[in-house]
């Protein structure tokens, strides 16, 4: 049985971790007392780079690249730390938050002296009025203690950390969007380039990065590379002279696991381990039921039939079988599901997010949702499926990996689209046939989950 | 029209946060949402003074974020999940019994009234997710978040509330 590797939530149920007192009882601020006194911030940077950590926000580029298309001599920088979590499926940055928002503000720390920045926001979002409460507290303690503000542990170096609450908007968890965002406006993504690393909020150099990624910063720097390389996957040969980032896979990850298991939580695993058996991990299936479909990293990923579980959660092996590892929200549905009905609850979402200014997105997400609707409620007619996935392939593309949008968004209501209606199409078509929902009414005269079975094998 | 006393050293803090006033935005007009409990017009041109912005582009922000509230929600404004984490664990029947037991329609940020009751204690107004999947379905009254929920869990809850 697959244990729990828990590195970022360890100690996570101890009681007030999240005060300074008891987490420097648990080996608090080491790391950066070791950044700060120790090692200068190329050597950092560098750290971070052989560690291979890659972000956890979604994306899942190379943190140490990323770092690296900074100008050094542009002042001043600024750091955005990613707490907006609002990716369906996604519940693992609010324990961080909670719990322990030192390790949180180490991270920021840290990578801010190795960056070369004084300012730092962490743009929350607007419902969690509770974490934000602990953060600022956190960051309170912190200005006292002296880990925060000016001459940081007498070393010279300055530090600023704000807060800064959302206000309900999805499309503010995208990098630019959050920069508009912050910047007191409507948070509408940027056309890139420019790249936030190069021309980000007020227009100044801006390192966007996940809360995850950051809360695993002060272990990299007080365990080395080589530690947390030994976690996880690599499909890079052991000898390659210059290993190619995409397929490094290093490191634990959070996982919210969520739906029709038994025990539905956030678990912290290797990366690498399957998926199968991160089901186990959280107690497997509910009730004894099958397994029908996973959404292996968040609701904008393409969703994975039960016969495709054996795949190793990573972010390489997940984008071989076409879909991501995202932000890791799993999201297990069991026999009783209606695809279509998935479906449509998801791209309500996505047309209730979209924030307008791309044509596809603004017209293609409500257009689709209404295909679907139809379809759940029987109203759908012959041609919806081929329909639906035409407009989906005008938003994005997911066989030529294409897109028409301002950003990545249009691809979190196109991919969905297309995976569930071809990987569950004897359930679209029979939806049509029928004219009714033929799951969730159970009709034995209509296609069982048995029948899609079948055909899914014998495709 | 003007802060508290206590509203205005809030809002002197968070202004010295930011190189230019209006990214001050959000911060300022959660705090005007909490002094006043929904955004106004007149609310909109103080605001728009206080950062130095024209109240369009005050406007232009209220309208795009869900958590900013033009009318009035009522004392107490319940917020249930329904996205597809929280539809899986049966959301829908939690959304139902609310319905059933307020006597009201489901409210969403553009209709505040549809949703409340007419004594103005409740609101209930359906939200997209609140990232606490794992312990769902979910609500939060007013600021604070409930997991787990059951209809009976959700009477215990309301009948708390006075
Ligand atoms: C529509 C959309 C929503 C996103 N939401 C989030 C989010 O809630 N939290 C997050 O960390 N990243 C989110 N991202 C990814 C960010 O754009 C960005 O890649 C990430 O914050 C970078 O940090 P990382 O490299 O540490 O992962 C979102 C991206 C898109 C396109
Ligand atoms: S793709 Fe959609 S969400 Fe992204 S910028 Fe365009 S309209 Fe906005
Ligand atoms: S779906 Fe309800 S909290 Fe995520």
């Amino acid at each position: 049985m697959v244990q729990e590797r828990r590195i970022l939530y360890e100690h996570l149920d101890v009681p007030d971790i999240n005060t300074l007192e008891v987490y420097l009882q648990y080996n608090g601020y080491r790391g950066v007392e070791k950044a700060l006194k120790e090692l200068d911030p190329e050597t950092i940077t560098q750290t971070v780079s052989d560690s291979g950590l890659r972000g956890r926000g979604g994306a899942g580029f190379s943190t140490g690249m990323k770092w690296r298309f900074v100008p050094r001599d542009i002042t001043p920088k600024y750091l955005c730390c990613n707490a907006d979590e609002s990716e369906p499926g996604t519940c693992k940055d609010r324990y961080v938050i909670e719990r322990k928002p030192h390790m949180l503000l180490e991270g920021i720390i840290i990578a801010c002296y190795a960056i070369g920045i004084n300012t730092a926001y962490v743009y929350i979002r607007g419902e969690f009025t509770a974490g934000k409460k602990i953060l600022d507290a956190a960051i309170e303690e912190a200005y006292e203690a002296g880990y925060l503000g000016k001459d940081i542990l007498g070393t010279g170096f300055d530090l600023d950390v704000y807060t800064h609450p959302g206000a309900g908007a999805y499309i503010c968890g995208e990098e630019t969007g959050l920069i508009e965002s912050l910047e007191g406006r409507r948070g509408q993504p940027r056309n890139k380039p420019p790249f936030p690393a190069v021309e980000g909020l007020f227009g100044k150099p801006t390192v966007v990065q996940n809360v995850e990624t950051l809360a695993n910063l002060p272990f990299i720097v007080l365990n080395g590379a080589e530690w947390f390389t030994s976690m996880g996957v690599d499909y890079n040969p052991p000898d390659a002279e210059k290993p190619n980032p995409m397929l490094v896979n290093t490191g634990t990850k959070l996982y919210g696991v969520s739906g029709h298991v038994e025990k539905p939580g956030v678990y912290e695993l290797e990366l690498g381990l399957t998926c199968r058996e991160l089901i186990e991990v959280a107690g497997g299936v509910r009730g004894g039921n099958r397994l029908k479909a996973v959404i292996p990293g968040g609701s904008s990923a393409p969703v994975l039939t039960h016969y495709e579980i054996d795949v190793p959660m990573d972010f390489t092996s997940l984008q071989s079988a076409k879909t991501m590892l995202g932000s890791g929200g799993i999201i297990v549905m069991d026999e009783t599901v209606c695809m279509v009905d998935a479906l449509l609850n998801l791209l309500k979402f996505y047309a209730h997010e979209s924030c307008g200014q791309c044509t596809p997105c603004r017209w293609g997400t409500p257009w689709a949702r209404d295909i679907v609707d139809r379809i759940e409620h029987g109203e759908g007619r012959p041609g919806d499926i081929e329909k639906l996935q035409d407009v989906a392939n005008n938003i994005a593309n997911i066989d030529t990996f294409t897109w028409e949008t301002i950003c990545v968004f249009g691809i979190s209501v196109s991919w969905p689209a297309v995976s569930y209606s071809r990987k569950f199409l004897p359930e679209f078509e029979a939806h049509i046939r029928e004219g009714k929902c033929i799951v969730l009414d159970r009709d034995e005269a209509c296609v069982s989950p048995e029948d899609n079975y079948a055909w899914m094998k014998s495709q | 029209m003007g802060f508290s006393e206590s509203a205005q050293e809030a809002f002197n803090t968070l202004i010295r946060r930011y190189p230019i006033k209006e990214a001050a935005m959000l911060p300022v007009l959660h705090l005007a949402q909490r002094e006043w409990g929904h955004i106004t017009p007149e609310i909109m041109l103080y605001v728009a003074k206080l950062l130095d912005v024209s109240p369009m582009k005050v406007r232009d922000v209220v309208t795009f974020y869900p958590m900013f509230l033009e009318q009035p929600p009522g004392k107490y404004l319940i917020r249930v999940c329904s996205t597809l984490p929280c539809a899986l664990q049966e959301s829908r029947k939690i959304v139902e019994h609310l319905r059933q037991r307020l006597g009201v329609d489901v409210a969403d940020e553009h209709d505040i009234t549809r949703g409340t009751t007419p004594d103005g204690k409740f609101t209930l107004m359906k939200v997209e997710c609140l990232a606490a999947c794992n312990v769902a379905p979910v609500m939060m009254v007013n600021e604070t978040l409930h997991t787990e929920l059951t209809p009976e869990k959700v009477d215990e809850i309301l009948d708390g509330l006075e």
